[in-house]
């Protein structure tokens, strides 16, 4: 039986989505096949509860929800674990390189692999992973991300802060594994 | 707006969430400080490029089709 032109439009708005809701479940899970599995139950879900989304609110946060609540639900048993991370104090990669002679942003940044600082970004708890995604690689706002994740603004700034100050250091250490600067930070210098 | 202030709203300017008597402030601040103004860069440019590398993954088509099959 053809479906009724309201749930064609709703499945067309929520699959103009998509790409948002597969970027996150593949950051999340780490594997293609359970980002789309994840992202399948989503969707049928969202299908199932559509009565509850209002129209003209934000289609894209609530899908999100849908999805990271169902990921939470199948990991529930780490999740202890996943909300730690270790603290690595106020770590500014620009203050560390700049003290230590190198060129930040020409010197690190622009030689950094895409693959790399991905993996940066899976290296973080999911609590954390979840909040950059939003915020820094779908560019939600403080208050669209804490209604998303459903904490508080203060939540999502002070994981944002956290994650941020993990993603330097695992990108540092991976300047300085790869030879981008050495040890102590001064910028690697080629053989004459 | 002295440094230490500077770079306690970092985050919040770097992500624009700032009231827009803040931002200014802030602004006038990088503009009259070097340091504050390189870090700015380097954490916008961090940011940039976390963005620009995560986005690179999209659905795959073949999925994109299946699903529109399975909810219309």
């Amino acid at each position: 039986m053809a479906e009724s032109p309201p749930q064609t439009a709703f499945a067309e708005e929520a699959l103009s989505h998509l790409d948002t809701l597969y970027r996150g479940a593949l950051r999340l899970t780490r594997d293609p096949d359970a980002a789309q599995d994840l992202v399948q139950e989503a969707y049928l879900r969202a299908l199932r509860y559509q009565h509850s989304y209002q129209p003209g609110t934000n289609m894209k946060a609530w899908l999100f929800a849908i999805m990271r609540n169902l990921f939470w639900d199948r990991f529930k048993g780490s999740r202890k674990e996943d909300v730690s991370l270790d603290d690595v104090g106020e770590f500014v990669l620009y203050d560390k390189l700049r003290d230590e002679g190198a060129r930040p942003e020409a010197d690190v940044l622009d030689k950094l692999a895409a693959s790399e600082v991905v993996a940066a970004v899976e290296k973080l708890p999911p609590l954390h992973r979840e909040v950059v995604l939003l915020v820094d690689v779908e560019g939600f706002s403080y208050k669209d991300a804490a209604e998303t994740l459903g904490v508080p603004i203060g939540t999502v700034m002070s994981r944002l802060h956290r994650a941020r100050q993990q993603l330097q250091k695992s990108l540092y250490d991976y300047a300085v594994e790869s030879g981008i600067v050495r040890g102590n930070g001064t910028k690697e210098v080629p053989n004459q | 707006m002295n440094c230490s202030d500077c770079k306690d709203k970092l985050d919040r300017y770097l992500d624009r969430e700032l009231s827009n008597t803040e931002m200014l402030e802030l602004q006038l601040h990088l503009e009259g400080c070097p340091p504050c103004a390189e870090n700015y860069e380097f954490q916008a440019g961090l940011k940039r490029l976390v963005k620009v590398c995560c986005e690179q993954d999209k659905a795959p088509e073949a999925f994109r089709e299946k699903l529109r099959q399975i909810l219309t």
